[in-house]
Order: structure tokens, then C-alpha cells, then sequence
């Protein structure tokens, strides 16, 4: 799936103005704009930091930093308290079926594909997102942006062109969220084609973090092992406690992600170090903090903090059985086979 | 009023916020922009299936002839959360569904719109986080 480039497009608001500091910038990062408040963070019954619940990123923010917010890391008040206006706003007309520019969506006019194969009633937008001050998810570098290697550019602009498109010549042709096996570890906690729920569950010396899409489950010890060595597609992850942070350090990936179709940057070559940070900023928010190192992709390692929310208690998540009516499989075989068909009639 | 905030929102450099869509698939390689359809039929069974869920219809043509589509739907989990259940879409009625015909020119398509024949859109909406507890908890996200 392309996330990346569908995070990227996806926009708070714009505006001309005022410079902002990475300072306050870092101390607001996971903070709604309109809830900051103090609190003390809870912990287990055998004194860890407690992360246990349902958890979904319920913002939209751009994972690099657009064009118009060049220069700039926050929104200023003002233009958070007009963008908590405008979804409020498109939240009431999703709720009443509009469709279009009034909820934030191209018709279907101008694009039947690309996000409008559905109307709202398929996916779950009710709800207006949260609106936090950052101008894109990547905090470093401070402009924001993927700091790729020229191969890898080269890679992402041949993995966008392709996606959706073919050629589909065979089951392995299709990225890896196609094929029912799994979007891969990087933005395992904010994506999701059904919005990302993630169940934290902790026992002593364990964390494990349970993703309802692919039924991904990541078991990370933290009890202080060293890693063991063993390459897998999640790699090979080893948490520890710094305060009331949960830091997960990984490495040992195992590059079998397809990388041509996925999006490039979540791509696990087997040189990816990856770097999370966990630690709750308020009753309601995880800050997830995200360092990526990988020389064969990147020039420098760069971090992004992504604000997810906790859901009520109550919230389930359920089976996903994937491979039990991939249909899309067969559907994207046999239209690639009638596109090739077409096109040796017509010769 | 609607206009009005717009072209406020518009001078004041706000852009509208795209809605984050990620479909599962690529629809592209699967169903035909080129080729909408519209169809009303009787929904004959409901798939309640990951990652997609596909309704069923008989759609009576002119002549006489029953031809049997499946229509993709959203996923299961999806559709829960915002209250939808087996029972949103019993069998026997009947649906309107707009969207596009599958590549491969068989009788699939994906559900874009779907309407019953009185106007009404199928359509539930939920102000929460869909979870079925959340009403319970008067909880508003």
C-alpha cells in the first residue's frame, strides 16, 4: 500500500505566517491543540509504564512536510481553532452522506479512483480528526522531509507510478498489503486500511502490541535480552524502560517487503535500524516517536512523533482473516489478463 | 452559509483537508474506471468476509434474464464499528448500487454508492469511534 505518499497528501491547513521553534514544537508534538493539560501516567501492577488499551491515530497529518508550511513547525492558534471548525464541520455533512468538496473529497467526477471508489458509508470518517499544532509528523530533519538516498527517490518514484497499474504478471506482483501478508512493521501503529486499532497488552517483562489488520502481533521482550540475531520480516526487537518511556530498539529485518509496491520509505531492508519511542503525553495520547537508519534508503537517519489516541474502553478488535475472501487477488490477475488480451487484439 | 465559510476558509489560505483513504487494494488493477455501473437488484446473500465484505443481487434485465452480481463492500470491521450488522442488509431487498465493473468484464463490481429505491442513501452514521460500547459510555470522540 502506498501510505506514505497518502500521508503525505494529507493536509491539515494552510496558511502564510508566523516562524515557529522545534522546541516548542517537541513539547506540543502529541498534545491535542485544545486539551494540554498535566498528568501523571499510570503504571502496572509490577511498576511499569502502562500502555495497555486500544490505540488508533485519529489525526491527519502530513508525514512530510507540505510545500505552503515550508520554514514552518506549528500551526499558529489561530489556524488550529479554524481547522478544529472545518472537521467538526465536514464530520456533521460525512454523517449526513454529503459527498465532494463539502467533506474534504474529490468527486467522483474528477477522480472515480484514488480514494473515491467508496462513498463515506464504507469507511469509518465520521468522527472529525484531531488537530494537533505539528505541520508533518517528521520533526527531523527540521524541514520535514524524507531524507532519501537519490536511488531510493528513484525507487519511490517507479513504486508510485506502478501501484494500481501493473504489470500484475503473477500473485507476487502485488505489495505485500495486496497479498493479505502485512504492511510491514514501520507504521504498523498509525496505518491501517481499516484505520489501525493497535491492543497494548503487558505482562512482566513483556510488552505485545496486537494490530487488528493482518492479525500482526509484535511479542517484544523487555527484560533486557540482547537481540538475538534471528532476521525476520518484523526484525528482531528489544525493548527496555527509560522513565516512562518504553523505548523499542530493532534491527535484524528481513528484506522480503516488495518494496517496489510498498511505499518506499516503510520498506525493511536488512540494514534498517528502527527506533521507537513510546511514552503517554496525556490521559489520552501516545506520543510515538519513530527513528529510522537505514544508509541503503536514507542519507541520515530521521525522526517523526505521531500522536495516537487512546479509545474508550469497551473498544474490541476483531479477527481479520484476510485470505478468507481476498477476491481483490484473483479480480487484479484476471483484469491484467484482460487488459493483456485487448492489447494483442488490437496489434 | 456553507459557501460563505468556504470562501472564508479560502481566503484565509485554508485548504480542505483531504480525507485519509487507504483502500485496501489497488481498485485500479481490479475494477474499471471506464466502466460504471448501475444496478438495482435483490440482494440474495451477504459475504461478511475480510478484508472485504461482498453483497450478492439479482438484477432482472429488461428481457427477462436474471444476471447474479457481487458487489464489494467495505470491510467487516469497518462496517461494525459504525453499527452496520447482517441485519443492515437483509436479503430479499431490494438495493440501487453505482460503481465499477471489474476489469476482467465479469459481473463484480465495487460498491461505491448503494440507495434504496426510495432515495434513501445507505448511510449510518456514528459520531463516535463506531465501537459499539461507545453510545453505552456517552463518550464523544
Amino acid at each position: 500500500m502506498r501510505y506514505g505518499s497518502v500521508a503525505v497528501v494529507l493536509t491539515l491547513a494552510a496558511a502564510s505566517g508566523v516562524m515557529a521553534f522545534a522546541l516548542a514544537a517537541r513539547n506540543s508534538a502529541a498534545t491535542p491543540a485544545s486539551e494540554a493539560k498535566s498528568w501523571t501516567p499510570p503504571r502496572t501492577a509490577w511498576g511499569d509504564p502502562d500502555f495497555q488499551g486500544v490505540w488508533r491515530y485519529e489525526a491527519a497529518i502530513a508525514l512530510e512536510r507540505p510545500g505552503r508550511f515550508a520554514g514552518r513547525e506549528l500551526l499558529t492558534d489561530e489556524e488550529v481553532a479554524r481547522s478544529e471548525q472545518l472537521e467538526k464541520e465536514q464530520e456533521a455533512k460525512r454523517l449526513a452522506g454529503e459527498e465532494g468538496e463539502s467533506v474534504g473529497r474529490r468527486s467522483v467526477a474528477e477522480s472515480p479512483i484514488r480514494g473515491n471508489e467508496y462513498n463515506s458509508f464504507w469507511q469509518d470518517h465520521g468522527r472529525p480528526r484531531k488537530v494537533y499544532k505539528q505541520t508533518s509528523l517528521i520533526t527531523d530533519p527540521r524541514d520535514g522531509r524524507i531524507p532519501y538516498t537519490p536511488d531510493a527517490q528513484k525507487a519511490d518514484a517507479r513504486a508510485a507510478a506502478r501501484y494500481g497499474v501493473g504489470p500484475y504478471e503473477s500473485y507476487l506482483d502485488p505489495d505485500t498489503g495486496e497479498r493479505c501478508l502485512t504492511d510491514g512493521v514501520t507504521g504498523m501503529m498509525w496505518q491501517g486500511p481499516n484505520g489501525g486499532h493497535n491492543r497494548i497488552v503487558q505482562s512482566p517483562g513483556y510488552v505485545t502490541i496486537l494490530h487488528e489488520e493482518y492479525r500482526d502481533r509484535r511479542i517484544i521482550p523487555v527484560d533486557g535480552r540482547p537481540h538475538s540475531g534471528i532476521r525476520q520480516w518484523f526484525g528482531d526487537a528489544v525493548g527496555h524502560w527509560d522513565g516512562d518511556t518504553l523505548v523499542v530498539d530493532t534491527t535484524n529485518f528481513l528484506d522480503r517487503t516488495n518494496y517496489e509496491w510498498a511505499s518506499i520509505w516503510t520498506r525493511t531492508s536488512e540494514t534498517l535500524h528502527l527506533v521507537e519511542r513510546f511514552r503517554r503525553a496525556d490521559a489520552d495520547t501516545l506520543e510515538y516517536r519513530i527513528t529510522i537508519e537505514d544508509p541503503q534508503t536514507f542519507v541520515k537517519p530521521w525522526t517523526a512523533v505521531i500522536p495516537i489516541s487512546r479509545l474508550p474502553d469497551g473498544t474490541e478488535i476483531y479477527e481479520y482473516a484476510c485470505h478468507e475472501g481476498n477476491y481483490a487477488m484473483p479480480n487484479l490477475l484476471s483484469g491484467a489478463r484482460a487488459e493483456a488480451g485487448k492489447k494483442a487484439a488490437s496489434r | 452559509m456553507r459557501t460563505k465559510l468556504t470562501v472564508l476558509l479560502a481566503g484565509l489560505g485554508i485548504v480542505i483537508a483531504a480525507v485519509p483513504v487507504w483502500a485496501h487494494h489497488a481498485f485500479a488493477a481490479e475494477f474499471d474506471a471506464k466502466r460504471p455501473i448501475k444496478l438495482k437488484g435483490t440482494i440474495t446473500k451477504m459475504e461478511w468476509i475480510n478484508p472485504h465484505t461482498w453483497i450478492h443481487i439479482d438484477v432482472k434485465r429488461p428481457n427477462g434474464k436474471v444476471e447474479r452480481w457481487m458487489i464489494e463492500g467495505g470491510p467487516p470491521n469497518a462496517l461494525y464499528r459504525r453499527g452496520f450488522t447482517k441485519d443492515s442488509l437483509p436479503l430479499g431487498i431490494e438495493i440501487v448500487v453505482e460503481g465499477f465493473q471489474a476489469k476482467d468484464g465479469s459481473m463484480r463490481g465495487n460498491g461505491r454508492d448503494l440507495t434504496f429505491p426510495d432515495g434513501r442513501k445507505l448511510f449510518l452514521g456514528s459520531s463516535g469511534t463506531g465501537a459499539p460500547l461507545d453510545a453505552k459510555n456517552g463518550k464523544d470522540r
